[in-house]
């Protein structure tokens, strides 16, 4: 049986900031099931637990740059995109707490 | 029944490096907002982190100086959260794979040693700041990545004052090998704070409560004070179910803790490793680099100093209080200088000299090969101390190699001893007065022949040999 | 084709400015036909012919590449007015050979989406079949270089978004090795999957764009070299190359009820394979344990729900993205995030926080992570005495639009999922035509070993030859 509750989903819808609508949950719940059921098929295999997880496709050489060179933005290219801009700043709803 | 607080700090630090630790615009405060912004600090689509290799090495030179274990390679991890002041929507730390572990710091508290456990220490981007007013907040990025360095003790403090001690053992390492400037004006040294109380005796830790982001080493003691009262009240009065595990704040006006949010609703941070900065292997040569280009720290240069140099503590304390000092001081005995000379003048006329006028040492004209010339003068017997300081002074108000100062100035020394010897001869040939009463018995006559020949030779005339000469031509009378 | 152009271009027999007219009349005949673009670039001007191939000819970017000045949505409505101010890698390397960028595809919702038809401005149509899907989510990319409006078109690729609709259009989809081509600009999806590439209508003509747009680059920490020249490495002979196939999918006893479309694609396959050992190549059947080929699709999901949640949280409407409504900035967030992601978005957003609770992600996030070192580590292994692994793209054709959300299971699900492996791995990967079914075009995949592009190159170039596909255009059916 799935855990999995409607209360669950927007909890986690809720977590992303996402609202749902009660078709949205309803989708969600229906098909999680066989979601579930989908990624159990990953716990089947024997020794799992076993392996080491792989973050990457392939090892990569982390080469980090040289921390010298700045690369500072014009600040009209960094605010254009911005519905609410107050003067050098981006505005937004007074954030409390 | 006795209690006893048990502390654990989690100090962030924000690094000094160049540009941003996953970005390249400039790291620095700036009153200006938005100045110093990459279009990755502000999480544009189809961004990706920049690692930046001199707050890798600082942090690997600091994971050392903790003695912690340096993993063969690290990672970053991403932890997710929403804030106005984190664009990306998460943070890039390091969870699983930190640069230290299992460290150990020793500070000193009221002159008794303790050694501090370091849990970790870990890279991170600091976040963006917000300005609040009336109705609505403002977004400044300026802040946003810079490097952020988080140590983290085990709980092993039981005192504000001990809290203290290793704060400040860590804001003075900072600024001393410049990993950090440890600014608490600018903000850059934020911690969070957990306290506990346990009954003495017992085994048992109290519940654990955390006050987020206390942003300087004085909130932090009265952090502490508070919740030690706080917490003893509680338990006193029977209320010990009252002490739940939660993260509080710190009220600033009122010089209290207040509730942030309970364990219940702790925020998963659902940590995962970044798949966008490759495993960065930490070799033994990079370690070996880092190593050697480590500064000593104080306390262990102290030792130097009074083991190896035998200086007193006192000498060598105030040698060690400002790294650019001691170094010049090691300059100047890695030159081969006499050891009480250089103490005297780094520790005397330099430091005086550079008070008065404000500057660095570093700034000084006379830098430690310039000032071996002066030294090696006075020890030589080449020239006095009182021309040795006239020297220094000319030299730096000149701007003058002294090595030419002293020859324009006339300094170099009369050392022909037949040349002494006849201007020896004229003034006890028109002192015979004199002469008589150091026979008489008057010895302290001897002092005013010899300031009669500095006299006359205007304090050229090697006085070793001035008194040589002198004590045989009156021996001779 | 590119090679074709350029020498008219070089020897005047057409301008760019022509050809760019030709692509811009065509994008708008097509755009009314089947929807495949985000924005025309009508104001773009001709590019100066030089001896670069790609220079003064057309091409498009998927909407997930981010343009200087010009529109880039994913198409998402969490970022419908979004106008970058820097360019992608990929668009500035092709910028400076003198390519010119004619429009933007559009694509699944921030491709996440395998059918083409989430994008914010509507379903993009299959060209062979209006009322069938393109798959994608590189769907207007590869509806776009189906049609002839473009020779190639940039695409990306998560878990199969350039190979499947390429297989879909019967078109070329390439993806080389992971970090061949730089992903600075490119909106992501799940970033250790994600991988930029480019759909053409020929093997040549993909291997002559990678020339140009591949190479370390260092605003990409993962970015890697490709120290091989491969449009010079296509010669066509494959005379003793080795082959596998994975013979527990190929084999149709191994399916409860297989359809129609699965007989004949698996026939075309094996002709397929008959015709390479024909030019010299040895093919062999291999067996992977089923239990690892039914876990490839879970784990996929897990991983790239995960990264693609986290991915996806700068889409808050703060500093870009249209502003929502609210009084404080939780509310603010919530509005811009709830009206702008679509129904299937959020599906995967909250699979992405399912697995990556703190309770669920060993289980999930972890034990896919184990899956993918399992099955990299397979390959690893079989490209010790293998040159590439050899599929079909897909078990079925572009199904209809009203049947493209249909859940499968079995064996059915592995082998639609396969291509995945390309991802894990971060293989390179190419998908070419193979041939029709039900008058629908179907492709033949094959992966090699990391930074072994040249070798899967080749070995599709030689196959290209072999049959008469190369070039095709969209004839829709009625």
């Amino acid at each position: 049986m799935s855990k999995f509750t409607k209360e669950l989903i927007n909890d986690y819808a809720d977590k992303l900031l996402i609202g749902l609508t009660k078709e949205e949950t309803d989708t969600i719940f229906n098909e999680f099931e066989i979601i579930e059921a989908n990624m159990d098929l990953i716990n089947k295999i024997d020794g799992i637990s076993d392996v080491e997880p792989q973050h990457y496709p392939f090892i990569i050489k982390s080469v980090p740059r040289n921390g010298d060179k700045i690369i500072n933005e014009n600040i009209e290219d960094i605010l254009k995109n911005s519905g609410k801009v107050s003067d050098r700043e981006i505005e937004v709803p007074k954030v409390v707490g | 029944m006795e209690l006893i607080p048990v502390i654990g700090l989690e100090m962030h630090a924000e690094m000094k490096s160049n540009t941003k630790v996953f970005s390249p615009a400039k790291n620095s405060y700036n009153d200006i907002s938005n100045l110093n912004v990459n279009k990755i600090d502000m999480a544009f689509p189809g961004i990706l982190p920049l690692l930046n290799k001199e707050c890798i090495e600082k942090a690997i030179e600091m994971a050392l100086i903790l003695k912690c274990d340096i993993p063969e390679i690290f990672m970053f991890d991403r932890k997710n959260y929403y804030y106005p002041d984190l664009p990306k929507g998460y943070q890039i730390t390091q969870f699983n794979k930190p640069i230290g572990t299992n460290g150990v710091l020793t500070i000193d508290v009221d002159g008794i040693e303790k050694n501090i456990d370091i849990l970790d220490i870990h890279l991170e981007e600091d976040s963006a700041s917000l300005d609040h007013y009336s109705y609505f907040s403002l977004i400044d990025y300026n802040r946003a990545g810079v490097p952020l360095l988080e140590t983290v003790t085990s709980p092993c403090m039981h005192s504000s004052k001990e809290a203290v001690a290793f704060l400040d053992t860590m804001k003075y390492i900072f600024r001393y090998t410049g990993i950090s400037d440890a600014d608490i004006k600018r903000g850059q040294i934020r911690c969070d704070v957990n306290v506990s109380m346990m009954e003495k005796d017992s085994k048992e830790l109290g519940t654990k409560v955390e006050v987020k982001n206390v942003n300087n080493i004085n909130n932090v003691e009265k952090t502490i004070e508070y919740e030690i009262k706080r917490q003893t009240e509680l338990i006193l009065n029977g209320k010990k179910d009252e002490i739940v595990q939660e993260t509080r704040r710190y009220d600033e006006a009122t010089e209290t803790t207040i509730t942030m949010r309970s364990k219940i609703d702790a925020i998963d941070y659902k940590y995962f490793v970044e798949p966008n900065i490759p495993p960065y292997e930490i070799t033994s040569d990079l370690i070996n680099d880092i190593k050697s280009r480590i500064s000593i720290l104080p306390n262990e240069k102290k030792l130097k100093y009074i083991n190896e140099l035998g200086l007193n503590i006192i000498d060598a304390n105030n040698l060690i209080k400002n790294k650019d000092v001691s170094e010049y001081f090691d300059n100047l005995i890695n030159l081969g200088c006499d050891i009480k000379s250089s103490v005297n003048w780094v520790l005397n006329q330099i430091s005086d000299y550079t008070n008065s006028n404000n500057i660095s040492i570093n700034e000084l004209y006379l830098t430690p090969d310039k000032l071996k010339f002066i030294i090696d003068q006075t020890i030589l017997d080449k020239i006095s101390s009182k021309q040795a300081k006239e020297l220094f002074n000319k030299s730096l108000e000149l701007q003058k190699d002294p090595k030419i100062l002293i020859k324009e100035l006339g300094m170099e020394q009369i050392n022909d001893i037949d040349t002494i010897k006849d201007i020896i001869v004229n003034i006890l040939d028109s002192n015979l007065d004199q002469i008589k009463l150091y026979k008489n018995g008057k010895t302290n006559m001897f002092d005013y022949f010899v300031g009669q020949v500095m006299k006359e030779t205007k304090g050229k005339a090697n006085p070793v040999l001035v008194k040589e000469i002198l004590s045989s031509e009156l021996d001779n009378k | 084709m590119l090679e074709e152009l350029h020498k008219k271009l070089i020897s005047g027999e057409i301008t760019s400015k022509e050809l760019l007219e030709q692509s811009l009349k065509k994008s708008k005949e097509i755009q009314k036909e089947y929807n495949p673009y985000v924005t025309i670039c009508e104001d773009t001007k001709e590019t100066e012919v030089n001896d670069n191939i790609l220079s003064g000819i057309p091409y498009v970017a998927k909407d997930n590449l981010s343009t200087k000045d010009i529109l880039t949505t994913a198409s998402s409505n969490t970022l419908n007015n979004y106008v970058p101010f820097f360019d992608a890698t990929v668009i500035s390397k092709l910028k400076d050979v003198g390519a010119c960028l004619i429009g933007k595809s559009a694509m699944d919702e921030l491709g996440m989406g395998a059918t083409g038809t989430t994008s914010h401005t509507g379903i993009v149509k299959n060209p062979w079949d209006k009322t069938r899907i393109t798959a994608g989510s590189s769907s207007g990319s590869a509806c776009l270089v189906a049609t002839g409006v473009v020779p190639y078109a940039l695409g990306s690729d998560t878990g199969d978004s350039i190979r499947k609709p390429a297989a879909y259009c019967g078109i070329v989809g390439y993806k080389p090795t992971y970090g061949v081509i730089s992903r600075f600009g490119l909106f992501p999806f799940a970033s250790s999957l994600d991988h930029v590439g480019v759909l053409t209508r020929s093997v040549k003509d993909a291997a002559i764009v990678v020339d140009n747009v591949k190479g370390k680059d260092e605003l990409d920490m993962t970015s890697i070299d490709l120290n091989v020249n491969l449009t010079k490495s296509l010669t066509g002979n494959i005379t003793g190359k080795r082959l596998f196939y994975i013979e527990n999918l190929i084999d149709l006893k191994n399916y409860k009820n297989p359809s129609n479309e699965l007989t004949s694609i698996i026939t075309e396959f094996k002709n397929t394979l008959n015709k390479l050992e024909e030019l010299g190549a040895n093919v062999t059947g291999i067996n992977i344990d089923d239990n690892l080929l039914q876990a490839l699709f879970p784990s996929y999901l897990c991983i790239s729900c995960a990264e693609a949640t986290s991915n996806d949280s700068n889409l808050t409407g703060i500093i870009f993205g249209p502003r929502g409504e609210g009084d404080n900035y939780v509310d603010m967030i919530k509005n811009h995030r709830t009206k702008g992601f679509s129904s299937l978005i959020k599906r995967r957003f909250v699979i992405g926080s399912y697995v990556l609770q703190k309770e669920n992600q060993e289980k999930y996030f972890l034990n896919a992570k184990r899956v993918r070192r399992l099955i990299t580590e397979k390959m690893n292994n079989l490209f010790k005495e293998y040159d590439v692994m050899i599929m079909p793209a897909s078990g079925k054709i572009a199904p209809k639009i009203e049947n493209s959300n249909d859940v499968i299971s079995g064996n059915e699900q592995v082998l639609e999922n396969l291509m995945v492996i390309g991802n894990f791995g971060g293989y390179p990967s190419i998908t070419i035509p193979n041939g029709f079914v039900e008058n629908m075009p179907i492709g033949i995949n094959i992966t090699g070993n990391i930074l072994d592009d040249a070798n899967i190159l080749n070995i599709s170039y030689a196959l290209e030859q072999s049959m008469n596909y190369k070039y095709q255009i969209a004839k829709e059916v009625e």
